[in-house]
C-alpha cells in the first residue's frame, strides 16, 4: 500500500508542478502584455497633454490656387510633420510642402517653432482649414482670401 | 503470501492508473485555462493599444452630401499604437443610434493597413434630414462620437 500511495502522490505532484508552471507562464506573459499596453497608453496620454498647436495664418491665394498655412507648436513636445493631417473643408489634402523653422527637409516640428504648409492645386477657397497632429490634437481656422 | 503480493500489485497498478488519469485531466484543464488567459491578455492589450480620433471638421458644411450622393464623409485617425485593418468588419458605425452596415472605408493618405498616425476615410451611405446628427464609430471597444449639423 505504501508504494501505491507514494507513487500516486508523486504523479499528482508532478502534474501539479507542470500545471502551475504552465499557468505561471501564461499569466506572467498576459500581465506583461497588458502592462506594456498600459505604459504605451500612458505615454501617449502624456504626449497628448503636452501637445498644443495654433493656426496663426490661413491664406488662400486665388490667383495661384494655393493654400498657405502658418502654425506654431505651442506645446512642449516635438511633433512629427509626416503624421500631420490637413483638412480643407473636410477634404483631405496630400502632396503639400512643409517647412519647420525654414527647413523643408526636416520631419521634426519642435516646440515654439513655426511650421509653414503650402498646398497647391486648391481650385477654390475651402473656407475653413483643420490641421491635426499625430496625437489627434487639432486646430481649425477660417481662410483669408488674397489674390 | 503470493496472493497478497498479487493483490498489492493490482492495487498499485489501479492507483497509478487513477493518479495518471487525475494528473492528465489536471494538466489538460490547466493548459486550456492558460491558453484562454493568454488570448484574453492579447485581446485586452489590443483594446488598450487601440485609440482612434474622428478628425473631421464638424463645422464644415461638407460632412454630409459633399459629393452629392447623400453620404456622410468622416476622416478617422489611428492615434493609438495598434495596427488596424482597413476593413468594414473592423468598425461598428451607428448614425443617430441606428446601426449602419452600408459604409465604405479607404485609406485617405496612402495604401496598406491602418497604421498608427494614418487616416482612413469612411463613406456612410445614410440619408439624413436637416438638423443635428451624431455618428458613433467603435473600434476594438474604443468609441468615438462625432456630432454635426446638416
Amino acid at each position: 500500500m505504501g508504494f501505491s500511495v507514494s507513487g500516486s502522490a508523486a504523479l499528482v505532484f508532478v502534474a501539479a508542478f507542470i500545471g502551475l508552471g504552465m499557468f505561471y507562464t501564461a499569466t506572467a506573459n498576459t500581465f506583461e502584455n497588458i502592462n506594456d499596453a498600459r505604459d504605451s497608453q500612458a505615454e501617449r496620454s502624456l504626449e497628448r497633454t503636452n501637445t498644443a498647436i495654433s493656426l496663426t495664418d490661413v491664406t488662400y491665394n486665388q490667383t495661384a490656387n494655393s493654400l498657405n498655412l502658418t502654425l506654431v507648436n505651442d506645446g512642449s513636445t516635438e511633433l512629427g510633420i509626416s503624421s500631420i493631417d490637413v483638412l480643407a473643408n473636410n477634404s483631405y489634402l496630400t502632396g503639400y510642402r512643409t517647412a519647420a523653422g525654414g527647413d523643408e527637409a526636416t520631419d521634426l516640428w519642435l516646440p515654439e517653432e513655426r511650421l509653414v504648409v503650402n498646398a497647391t492645386g486648391v481650385t477654390q477657397d475651402p473656407g475653413r482649414v483643420t490641421v491635426v497632429t499625430g496625437h489627434g490634437i487639432s486646430a481649425t481656422e477660417t481662410t483669408t482670401v488674397v489674390s | 503470501m503470493a496472493s497478497v503480493s498479487a493483490s498489492h500489485l493490482i492495487l498499485f497498478i489501479a492507483s497509478m492508473m487513477i493518479a495518471a488519469s487525475v494528473a492528465g485531466v489536471f494538466t489538460n484543464s490547466i493548459g486550456q485555462l492558460s491558453g484562454a488567459i493568454s488570448e484574453q491578455g492579447l485581446d485586452v492589450s489590443s483594446d488598450v493599444r487601440t485609440d482612434i480620433e474622428i478628425i473631421s471638421d464638424s463645422g464644415s458644411d461638407a460632412i454630409y452630401d459633399s459629393a452629392g450622393n447623400g453620404n456622410i464623409t468622416l476622416y478617422v485617425k489611428n492615434t493609438g499604437s495598434e495596427d488596424l485593418a482597413v476593413d468594414t468588419g473592423q468598425l461598428d458605425v451607428f448614425v443617430d443610434g441606428a446601426f449602419v452596415s452600408d459604409f465604405e472605408i479607404t485609406r485617405a493618405d496612402g495604401s496598406g493597413s491602418w497604421r498608427p498616425g494614418t487616416v482612413v476615410r469612411i463613406e456612410i451611405s445614410r440619408p439624413l434630414s436637416p438638423g443635428d446628427h451624431r455618428v458613433q464609430v467603435t473600434v476594438n471597444g474604443d468609441e468615438e462620437v462625432f456630432e454635426f449639423r446638416t
